[in-house]
């Protein structure tokens, strides 16, 4: 027996695993394989466990086919209330026989099988199998990332009561049950659910994650969702107010009659609001409640959106920047602009007629009296400077870049694996935060300031306090890139959206995974928290709308006709209206109220509420050749986007 | 690309291993060594494409850079390609020979010296951020930043095939006027579909614009003209002002040729030439009152109040150029415009040997002769204009068989006592000897390289 067969070589692993040095020896003498001959498997124990129940089989790679064939013609032959829950089983087993055979050295059936039985699957995993099946040789197993996330980890499919018990007797009546069978076993997480089997629509609403369904169980922790109490801050009459209204030319220039008077703070005692110190929030300085008090009073002339009201938009075009402008940001009062570049730099321009003011030197600094009032105004530049500013530090292309909430500090993360914390007084960068080992796809700040949480390519999403130069947190469980991640806006919370296809709910006081989220089909970009709490919006080329309470989609919009992805999502601050920003250079108004209100009064029967998007479009604005990269709600509830100018094609 | 063909196992073949192979100085690849490396390479591509698509998302852009292929390479701890700086993509060159087929990009070579002798190349601009309002109240406005609200290709279906527009529900996705409440209801309710009457609405914007617009485009001030016909030829979201604007332009053209108004003539047609130049505007359907009018300003018999003195010879060699741009615009199989417009100005030129010769000459064919002997050298003049402007094949068959009977008739006129006519038949000397000089010389030509080969 001179060819190392794979059967063989799982049995040497395994002895050498259990230090079984005797045996071992044995068994190579036997088998004729010489020291120099041996050749490590380097499998995944699940891989080896499911080599040695299957090696009989092994002889036989006809079998996969007929077995596959069989399992398809038992689900196509069954009972309608089971058959739609069944058939999520055809892809992981699918996977599993490919990669099986792929282990064996059966290219050739291998190969055979995805050509035949490859473009029947659903089409949101085409992708997966599009990379699934560069895998051709078993040596290419390891260190490829997709087929490690499917023999490292079970793909979870929900079945019935009904239904599971359906899938046993055809297992049993199966001549040869051992290939499906030990595949499910290995390989397949069967959660048995009670009650009738799923409708196709509500399968097909919670599944795309590249493992399957999310696990019921999973999600039945609380969350806090509702708002933090807002601290008391009188609402200061100060005197500069009209004049400060004449420094915003941006905004509308009529001003709306009707205006929200009855605009109050949320009631004191939400049940859903954690506990104010439930996350140690840092002390407001005099500063920062003068800029809060400033925000109160714009939102008490907010205009109120609606379908028949809907907001207008300003859009900041960036010319002489195509291919080169990445991401956009806009601070909270809408008077700076960041944009990060390809070229590693970011630039921030102002606004309004107010320039950007550096803070002065520091032998200036010192002849200035601490104890006077208006010291924070003293200690700045007097003379105008420039419109915009550039920032250099990075050394690969910026990937996000966002104000803090008191607009004195930006951070901004690159493809060099770092974050950045500059000063937008000094004008410099303050700290490199290094923590991530791959490029950083995202950063944002908390609500609240001083936290900030990141997410990359590493897989992990980080929460981070600008005091600390190492995370506080590390939020690990996604099988693939974390391409987006966002603060609650009670801080208590982070959501995180992947290239796995899921969106998962972090909790940052304990740092476990309290919501996960499918349904998605395609990658998440974006991600956006209702101004309420109670609802996140998850955008790759379908925009969802999750409700938090219990983790189950609410809405699925645009899942047909959003070819490009949105990169961009924002709620309006009454919560009425969802704009969504998308790469075909079209910004689109989505009725978030009528959302809310059907997903709230029908709750029961929520999951058949789904893909009913046309009637929720309001409208949508198509742009000159200009992708959106951001958008942003001002105070006052007027659009700010963000798009570069591509050139006319 | 549909799941049909698409094919899950593409590699890279041996042959091209093969060629790589050579070129970097391995003579001899063994068959098996070549298909090892094959599956390899091709693997490892695909996981590196795989990758930079990452990179590619989340620069948000929807076109895979070189930049993202270096940035993966890098994840990947493999040395990144210096030199591969291409900001379009990269055209693929074929080429064949000795019975293999190769694909390759060109790579030309670079002279240092010339690049250090040259002139430093100009800075690049620098970004720049510009607002303007995507939308008021919910309103899409019509400025320059915007797309124009209903695409050229939309206008034109519109123009071919005015079904498509009834059959189609109230479009949400094109801005326009959002339906108020009252209007979105009696929609809905209505199941007949009744055309409209008035489709035309201009909102009081749009109608002060229209009067600004036309009243600079004729009046007495050029800069402000200069703006107005600016604003034609650029602005988006005419379209709704369309048939206002083609019918002043053929009531203008009416009246102002009884008057000989040759200033406001001009002007007229630089409105016309100015909506011709607008991208987003398809004319097609307004042709029908453009077309006489252009046709009036070429071919009528006065044009001016002084014939003898102002230069009404400009203004139909200008309407000339405009006719042959709207043929070659919209010229199409079913409306034989080209055709149309040939044949009008051909029956000027019609010659009364020629008519005679053909057969079934009736009564209505010898009026016509009879009026193509009157026809004023004028209107003879843009006649041959126009049929020169559509091309050196029109003057080959109109105009060069009728050479005899113009030079005839500009024998007269040039003896003649008239000094408006000798005026006349001066110009249109010139311009035949102009139109007909290339035609001429290119039919000339064969012989005289004959020639000049035989000696």
């Amino acid at each position: 027996m001179a060819e190392k067969s794979t059967p063989l070589l799982a049995v040497l692993q395994l002895l050498r695993k259990y230090n079984l040095k005797g045996t071992e020896e044995i068994l190579r003498k036997e088998a004729s394989l010489g020291d120099a001959e041996f050749v490590n498997l380097d499998l995944p124990d699940v891989e080896i466990a499911s080599i040695l129940t299957a090696h009989h089989t092994e002889s036989d790679p006809y079998s996969y086919e007929s077995a596959y064939d069989a399992l398809k013609k038992f689900i196509d032959s069954s009972l309608d209330i089971y058959k739609y829950e069944l058939s999520t089983l055809l892809y992981p087993v699918f996977v599993h026989m490919y990669l099986g055979l792929v282990l064996y050295d059966h290219t050739e059936h291998a190969l055979n099988l995805v050509e035949k039985f490859g473009p029947e699957q659903e089409d949101y995993y085409q992708d997966d199998l599009k990379r699934l099946s560069t895998v051709t040789k078993k040596d290419q197993i390891k260190g490829n990332n997709i087929a490690e996330i499917y023999s490292m980890n079970k793909f979870v499919v929900q079945l019935s009561r009904d239904a599971s018990s359906q899938l046993k007797r055809f297992i049993h009546e199966q001549k040869t049950p051992s290939i499906i069978l030990n595949i499910i076993n290995n390989h397949i997480q069967l959660e048995v659910h009670d009650g009738p089997g799923r409708t196709q629509a509500q399968v097909r609403a919670t599944a795309g994650g590249i493992l399957g369904e999310a696990v019921k169980n999973e999600n039945k922790t609380k969350v806090y969702y509702g708002l933090l109490k807002e601290p008391d801050i009188q609402m200061l009459t100060a005197p500069t107010e009209d004049e400060e209204e004449e420094e915003t030319p941006d905004k509308p220039k009529k001003k709306k009659p009707k205006k929200d008077y009855n605009f109050v703070r949320k009631p004191k005692s939400d049940p859903n609001a954690p506990p104010n110190d439930r996350i140690p929030l840092p002390e407001l300085k005099e500063a920062e409640k003068i800029e809060k008090g400033k925000a109160l009073r714009e939102a008490s002339k907010r205009v109120q959106l609606g379908p028949d009201a809907l907001p207008s938009i300003c859009f900041y075009t960036l010319l002489n920047s195509a291919n080169n402008a990445i991401c956009a940001d806009i601070c909270d009062d809408s008077t700076m602009l960041a944009v990060g570049f390809q070229n590693s730099s970011v630039k921030v321009w102002t606004l309004t007629p107010n320039r950007l003011r550096g803070m002065k030197s520091a032998e200036k600094l010192q002849d200035i009296d601490k104890e006077a009032g208006d010291v924070l105004v003293r200690i700045m530049e007097e003379r105008d400077r420039d419109t915009n500013r550039t920032l250099y530090g990075h050394s690969g292309p910026v990937y996000r870049v966002g104000f803090d909430p008191y607009k004195t500090l930006l951070l901004s993360c690159s493809e060099d694996s770092t974050i950045r914390l500059w000063s937008l007084q000094l004008w410099t960068c303050l700290v490199v935060y290094r923590g991530h080992t791959w490029a950083v796809w995202d950063v944002r700040w908390s609500p609240h300031g001083h936290y900030f949480a990141s997410a990359g390519h590493d897989r992990a999403a980080r929460l981070w306090a600008t005091d600390h130069h190492q995370p506080l947190r590390i939020f690990a469980g996604h099988l693939a890139d974390v391409d987006c991640i966002l603060f609650h806006p009670n801080s208590n919370y982070i959501a995180t959206g992947s290239s796995d296809r899921t969106v998962r709910l972090w909790d940052c006081l304990t740092g476990t995974q309290v919501r996960i989220m499918t349904g998605h089909k395609s990658p998440i970009f974006t991600l956006s928290f209702s101004a309420c709490g109670r609802w996140l919006a998850s955008a790759g080329t379908e925009i969802i709308i999750w409700d938090l309470g219990s983790g189950l989609p609410a809405a699925v919009l645009g899942a047909a006709r959003l070819s490009a992805p949105t990169h961009a999502l924002v709620f309006s601050r009454d919560n009425t209206v969802l704009a969504s920003g998308c790469l075909d250079c079209t910004i689109k108004l989505w009725d978030f109220g009528s959302i809310s209100e059907e997903a709230t009064s029908e709750e029961a029967e929520s999951n058949t509420m789904l893909q009913k998007d046309e009637k929720y479009l309001l409208r949508s604005f198509p742009t000159k050749n200009s992708p959106i990269t951001s958008l942003h709600f001002t105070r006052r509830n007027l659009l700010l986007a963000v798009g570069t100018y591509e050139g006319s094609s | 690309m549909s799941d049909s063909d698409f094919a899950y196992s593409t590699s890279l073949s041996m042959d091209s291993i093969k060629v790589i192979a050579e070129s970097v100085g391995i003579a001899v690849l063994a068959d098996d060594a070549a298909e090892e490396l094959a599956n390899d390479v091709t693997y490892r591509l695909k996981v590196i494409v795989q990758d930079a698509m990452k990179f590619m998302h989340h620069s948000k852009r929807q076109k895979l850079s070189i930049s993202d292929i270096d940035h993966t390479l890098k994840l990947k701890s493999i040395e990144p390609q210096y030199g591969f700086i291409q900001s379009d993509s990269l055209p693929f060159r074929f080429a064949s020979g000795g019975g293999r087929e190769v694909y390759f990009t060109e790579e030309k070579e670079i002279d240092l010296s010339e690049i250090l002798s040259a002139a430093p190349p100009k800075i690049p601009l620098d970004v720049s951020v510009r607002a303007h309002w995507l939308s008021v109240d919910g309103v899409q406005p019509t400025v320059p930043e915007n797309p124009p609200p209903l695409s050229k290709e939309a206008q034109k279906l519109e123009s071919v095939d005015p079904i498509s527009k009834l059959n189609k529900p109230a479009n949400k996705d094109a801005a326009g006027k959002p339906m108020c409440g009252k209007a979105a209801r009696l929609k809905a309710s209505e199941s007949v579909h009744v055309k409209q009457l008035a489709t035309h609405e201009l909102s009081v914007e749009q109608q002060l614009y229209y009067k600004e617009i036309t009243e600079a485009c004729v009046g007495s001030d050029e800069g402000r003209r200069a703006e107005a016909l600016q604003s034609l030829a650029c602005d988006p979201g005419l379209h709704e002002m369309l048939p206002r604007m083609c019918t002043f332009i053929s009531e203008g053209v009416k009246v102002n040729v009884v008057q000989n108004n040759l200033a406001l003539l001009i002007y007229l047609m630089r409105m016309v030439k100015a909506l011709l130049d607008n991208q987003s505007l398809y004319l097609e359907k307004y042709l029908h009152e453009l077309i006489p009018s252009v046709a009036t300003c070429i071919v009528s018999r006065q044009l001016c109040m002084r014939p003898e003195m102002d230069n009404h010879w400009a203004l139909r060699d200008f309407a000339a150029r405009l006719m042959s741009q709207i043929c070659k615009t919209f010229n199409t199989s079913t409306n034989n415009l080209q055709t149309r417009v040939t044949r009008l100005f051909a029956k000027a030129l019609q010659c009364p040997s020629q008519t005679n010769d053909e057969s079934g000459v009736g009564p209505s064919m010898n009026t016509n002769m009879k009026e193509s002997e009157k026809t004023p050298l004028a209107s003879l003049y843009g006649a041959i204009q126009g049929l020169a402007e559509l091309g050196p094949e029109v003057v080959k068959v109109f105009i060069l068989p009728r050479v005899r009977w113009l030079g005839e008739r500009l024998e007269g006129a040039l003896s003649g006592a008239g000094g408006a006519d000798r005026l006349a038949a001066g110009n249109l000397k010139h311009q035949l000897l102009k139109v007909l000089a290339p035609v001429v010389r290119q039919l000339r030509q064969p012989p005289d390289v004959y020639k000049m080969n035989t000696h």
